[in-house]
């Protein structure tokens, strides 16, 4: 064993060839990270397609390119695929290779938790797709609201059962990574990293895996209750039951989901924010405060998607009043980072320019959300192509911009190359604007009238509208293109970043790119929640020693 | 040191902005294809506070809207590198108490409005009425809608992608009470022109009300997805005159069965 310098495995030199049996066997949190990463990217290109047909379909009235019940699948899919199996897997991927690194840990706390947690994954995607060879798959959007879900209107398709057992799997691996997360956060933590110094990445961590660890299980129990119904014939949901009791169980997760989207998000951003600007962050306090402000209160508002089944007045207040609180930590959080960088210094490389695509496309998904938290506003948009448009401004707009922030900002740590800086460019003008030609219009079709998830329809004034939509919604197909063509190119012929490409604040920065299988060979002491930053200005940053051969 | 070139093109990039501000709003404006960003002209007083509620919240949603992202077009073009000096070094700030106490107070002061504003209308609008002229209980099923009315008279609103459905008929000036039904799955009844959805769920009645002064008709849709013939569950309310509702309603062959219609769930 060697005395100073612990050998590399030859398998890990290049991390994007590796041996099979490596990737299927590891408990490196870093490779089970890129497996969530990939796993989720292959996810986001299915659940684009279905997007594609979706919009294909809808580009003109009366158009017949697929019939009502694939529409009804398909829409679906697209919900399934894209909230379950993409945006939550990814922001569960990097963070499983971030989080250890950027609190100077060699691993997650329970390893081998971590990779059965991973594994499930697929086990859970695998599983709601089988539901398309019984004869047709979920059917009933991706909040698959009973009654319709229950048998008598099902025919002898099992498209909802595979769904049901494909999300209790996915809740039960939330359920462990979320575990996994916070002891590791806890108990794993290198000397001098005081929870007052932790990345704000970290804690937007530690109040994500709060949040899925309370609401997986009440998911899951929707879930059991649902197959009771279908395959035990008990009667919680069904038309003699209670079916707005499955919507109480489903949004009870089903908003904080929301924010298992996008507070990993703004972890992101707050991560690449000062470092382009060259400032601290503004109000790390209050930063903090906001991400726990928004944990409490996204457990307050579930019922905000049932104002029209016909509540009490004063019970549909109070979830209208606690949902436009919302408003308030994460206006914080967005004043905050206008303050950082405030008189900074700005390097506009592509991370940056998806931060500002990000603050100025989720400010409209924002705004957009106090207009459906008004009751009465909210009865006439709700269900319509105004919330399409809103939660597509909050989780592309928002989560999915953060997310290609993140990617473009990380990508040269975890492979050791930069992404191509001219692609990159490209890809975020043309998604920025294929975004907001796609979305922005759309409120209007929601506030004239059209429902969402009508397979098609015969009102010829929505005709331009949605012509102009689907054009633009292949503007993003064609730039998600460019992203992965990108990402492929430069994982194998991308310039070579070096340890700290963009002057980081943070550990992960001080370490090789990609980094070792242990992280660090010796971890550098914490004296702020900028350790980085601390050694590169008083001259300590270590160069980490090359690594032999 | 040469920053006028930098400066221009923020200015070139703000510019480019604007303009596709000013398309937008011209489009907006215009009417092209159909695009206007407010609800269709209100017909019943319920419909028209929720219009005005939509109006009051936008009121302030620009405002915010506007604000911050002019604030964020000033931090791209007036903080962005290539203008700094060489060598500049930002203030290192970690923050201002009194800043963010300021925008922890400012948001929490306009949603406390709007929601007030909002919780006004809630109460106003939306409580059971006790006065109703006339009552029309709307049952939904898989696909259509069955309205029956006091006298017995079901109007089978049956859906259809093809031609127009059946209207739904009510005579003009009159405070009507919709009690809604469902036989099957969830269904939700919308007509944007009149009024907010309500949901028709299986198991309880849901209430909501309509009171049209002037004559026509409007469209709406089925608002909560029920099925492969959800997108054909069209609905369409057409207001008439007393005398000329009370010729149509003589038309009408009694129902058979004054209670609820068959339903062709499977």
């Amino acid at each position: 064993m060697a005395t100073t310098t612990l050998p590399r495995p030859k398998a890990y030199d290049d991390t994007f060839f590796k041996p099979i049996s490596l990737w299927l066997t590891t408990t490196d949190h870093k490779l089970i990270g890129i497996m969530y990463m990939v796993t989720s990217l292959i996810s986001f290109v299915i659940g684009g397609i279905f997007a594609l047909i979706i919009r294909l379909q809808l580009s003109q009235p009366n158009l017949r390119i697929v019939d009502a019940e694939t529409y009804n699948q398909l829409i679906s899919a697209h919900g399934v695929t894209m909230i379950f199996f993409f945006v939550t897997i990814f922001v569960t991927g990097i963070a499983n290779y971030m989080v250890p690194i950027m609190i100077g840990a060699r691993d997650m706390a329970f390893p081998r938790v971590n990779l059965l947690g991973f594994w499930l994954i697929p086990v859970s995607i695998i599983l709601y797709y089988c539901g398309f060879l019984t004869g047709g798959g979920l059917n009933a959007g991706w909040t698959g609201y009973a009654p319709l879900t229950e048998k008598a209107f099902q025919g002898h398709s099992l498209g909802v059962d595979f769904w049901a057992m494909s999300i209790i799997v996915w809740a039960i691996s939330g359920i462990m990574a979320s575990t996994n997360f916070l002891t590791t956060i806890v108990a794993l933590r290198a000397p001098g990293m005081r929870f007052s110094r932790l990345p704000l990445f970290v804690w937007a961590q530690i109040s994500t895996s709060i949040l899925l660890l309370i609401v997986g299980a009440p998911l899951a129990a929707a879930m059991i209750l649902v197959e009771f119904d279908r395959q035990l014939g008990t009667q919680f949901f069904t038309t003699a039951g209670r079916p707005v009791l499955y919507q109480h169980l489903f949004w009870f997760f089903g908003h904080p989901e929301v924010y298992v989207m996008i507070l990993p998000a703004f972890g992101l951003i707050s991560e690449i924010v000062p470092v382009f600007a060259r400032k601290p962050i503004f109000g790390y306090m209050s930063m903090v405060a906001a991400l726990f402000g928004i944990v409490f209160l996204s457990m307050t508002v579930w019922a905000h998607h049932m104002f029209t089944v016909g509540m009490n007045t004063y019970v549909e207040g109070f979830f209208m009043l606690m949902t436009m609180l919302i408003a308030v930590p994460t206006g914080i959080k967005f004043f905050n980072w206008i303050a950082t960088m405030w008189w900074g210094s700005i390097d506009f490389t592509v991370p940056i320019k998806f931060v500002f695509g990000f603050l100025a496309t989720f400010l409209i998904g924002g705004i957009t959300g106090i207009y459906l938290a008004s009751v009465p506003v909210d009865t006439q948009l709700h269900q319509s192509y105004f919330v399409v448009a809103h939660l597509h401004y909050v989780l592309f707009g928002g989560s999915v911009f953060a997310i290609l922030a993140g990617i473009y900002y990380w990508f040269p740590k975890i492979t050791g190359r930069l992404l191509n800086r001219r692609l990159g460019e490209w890809n975020f003008w043309t998604v920025f604007i294929g975004f907001n030609g796609t979305f922005l219009i759309m409120h209007t079709l929601g506030l004239e009238g059209m429902p969402r998830r009508i397979w098609t329809y015969s009102n010829e004034a929505w005709a331009a509208t949605n012509m102009i939509i689907t054009i633009s919604s292949f503007l993003i197909a064609i730039s998600i293109l460019l992203f992965l063509i990108n990402v492929i190119h430069s994982w194998t012929q991308g310039e070579i970043a070096g340890n700290d490409p963009w002057q980081g604040n943070t550990l992960e920065w001080a370490t090789t790119s990609p980094p070792p299988p242990y992280n660090f060979e010796r971890v550098p002491p914490v004296r702020s929640f900028m350790p980085v930053r601390d050694l590169r200005e008083a001259g300590e940053l270590p160069e980490p020693e090359p690594v032999p051969a | 040191m040469n920053s006028r070139g930098p400066l221009r093109r923020g200015a070139r990039l703000l510019l480019a902005l604007a303009g596709i501000a000013a398309l937008l709003f011209v489009l907006s404006a215009c009417d092209l294809g159909g695009v206007h960003p407010i609800f269709p002209d209100p017909v019943s007083p319920n419909g028209k506070n929720i219009y005005d509620t939509y109006v009051g919240i936008s009121l302030m949603a620009i405002v915010v809207f506007v604000g911050v992202e002019a604030a964020l077009l000033w931090v791209v073009i007036r903080y962005r590198r290539s203008v700094q000096p060489v060598g500049y070094v930002p203030p290192q700030v970690h923050g201002h108490t009194g800043l963010e106490i300021a925008w922890t107070i400012a948001p929490l002061v306009i949603v406390l409005a709007i929601a007030a504003y909002s919780f006004a209308e809630l109460q106003k609008d939306f409580q059971p009425i006790s006065n109703p002229q006339m009552t029309v209980i709307i049952s939904g099923h898989q696909f259509g809608w069955d309205y029956q009315y006091e006298n017995g008279v079901v109007v089978h609103q049956e859906g259809s992608l093809a031609a127009p459905v059946l209207p739904f008929v009510v005579p003009t000036h009159t405070l009507v009470k919709l009690q809604f039904r469902a036989t099957d799955v969830i269904h939700s009844w919308w007509v944007p022109a009149v009024s907010g959805k309500t949901d028709a769920v299986p198991g309880y009645d849901n209430f909501s009300w309509l009171k049209i002064d002037q004559t026509g008709q409007w469209r709406g849709e089925c608002a909560e997805l029920c099925g492969a013939g959800h997108a054909s569950m069209q609905i369409i309310v057409q207001a008439m005159d007393q005398p000329e509702f009370e010729a149509w309603m003589a038309k009408q062959k009694p129902a058979a069965s004054p209670s609820a219609s068959p339903s062709p769930s499977k």
